[in-house]
């Protein structure tokens, strides 16, 4: 006889699957009953945990839009400017929404469901660490007179626009754009493309 | 305790607050103490590993009001 799961190990089960529907089809194209069948349980079990799908997406959303990233590799060598330090961040975050693309898609669906409440947490747990970055040292190179006069913030959306663009369709199961392309090389074509708006006002 | 020159990380999400006080620290001479505070919940991890790596001493770390602090002495 399989052994019986405990009541944390069922909740997790649902939340793995679920996890994987919703990214799928968003929060509507998903049912209950979608969920059970996969998971092979009765509505009765799913309700026991959860009270409702609502709970449940809130749930599995709450599961990825805390995950944080750690950028202290990317920061702690010592003398890096602006770009490397850009490169090392965004190379921790292409690699781990590559590991957890669900993540991205369900980000998504979240602002297309026009769930703010779960975009405005995405946006501080998964997105502010780059705009915070990308603001702050575009305006202090302004002030050293480094760089010619720029609206850091307008580039720092745009630097979260690049890399969502970028991750979306290398995630994309029908996209074949950047499909075989290593880490590595995409994140240089990030930075590249980014640079290009900086780098020619430089002195 | 008392310190030597203070950051306010207030609002920013890591590792902005690491990198300023890295730089922070690099004004500092040796043994001399900077005090961070910081929102970001985030920090209390970065700010242990970046002691870590870095061979600088986390005197103390500490959560007050939504806001977290942190004593660094330079090594």
């Amino acid at each position: 006889m399989a052994k019986r799961l405990s009541a944390e190990e069922r909740r997790a089960t649902i939340i793995t699957v679920a996890k994987r529907l919703f990214a799928h089809t968003g929060f509507h194209g998903v049912s209950i009953d979608d969920i059970v069948s996969e998971v092979g349980v009765s509505p009765a079990i799913l309700y026991r945990h959860f009270e409702s799908k609502e709970e449940l997406y809130h749930a599995v959303l709450q599961e990825f839009s805390a995950t944080r990233e750690s950028y202290i590799e990317a920061v702690v060598a010592d003398d890096i400017g602006f770009e490397q330090v850009l490169r090392g961040m965004t190379t921790v975050f292409v690699s781990s929404i590559m590991n957890h693309p669900d993540m991205l898609k369900m980000e998504m669906h979240s602002q297309l469901e026009d769930d703010s409440s779960a975009s405005q947490e995405f946006f501080l747990n998964r997105w502010k660490s780059f705009t915070d970055y990308i603001e702050f040292s575009l305006n202090e190179l302004q002030s050293q007179g480094k760089i010619k006069p720029i609206n850091a913030q307008a580039a720092a959306l745009m630097y979260q626009g690049i890399i969502r663009e970028v991750l979306l369709l290398k995630c994309m199961q029908h996209s074949d754009r950047f499909k075989d392309t290593p880490i590595a090389i995409l994140v240089d074509e990030i930075i590249t493309l980014f640079m290009k708006i900086v780098e020619p006002l430089r002195k | 305790m008392s310190f030597d020159a203070e950051l306010d990380a207030k609002g920013l999400n890591c590792p902005l607050p690491i990198l300023r006080a890295k730089k922070a620290i690099g004004a500092l001479t040796s043994g001399q103490v900077l005090k961070i505070v910081a929102t970001d919940p985030g920090s209390v991890k970065d700010f242990e590993a970046f002691c870590k790596q870095t061979g600088n001493e986390l005197l103390s770390s500490a959560e007050a009001g939504g806001a977290f602090e942190f004593m660094i002495k330079k090594s």
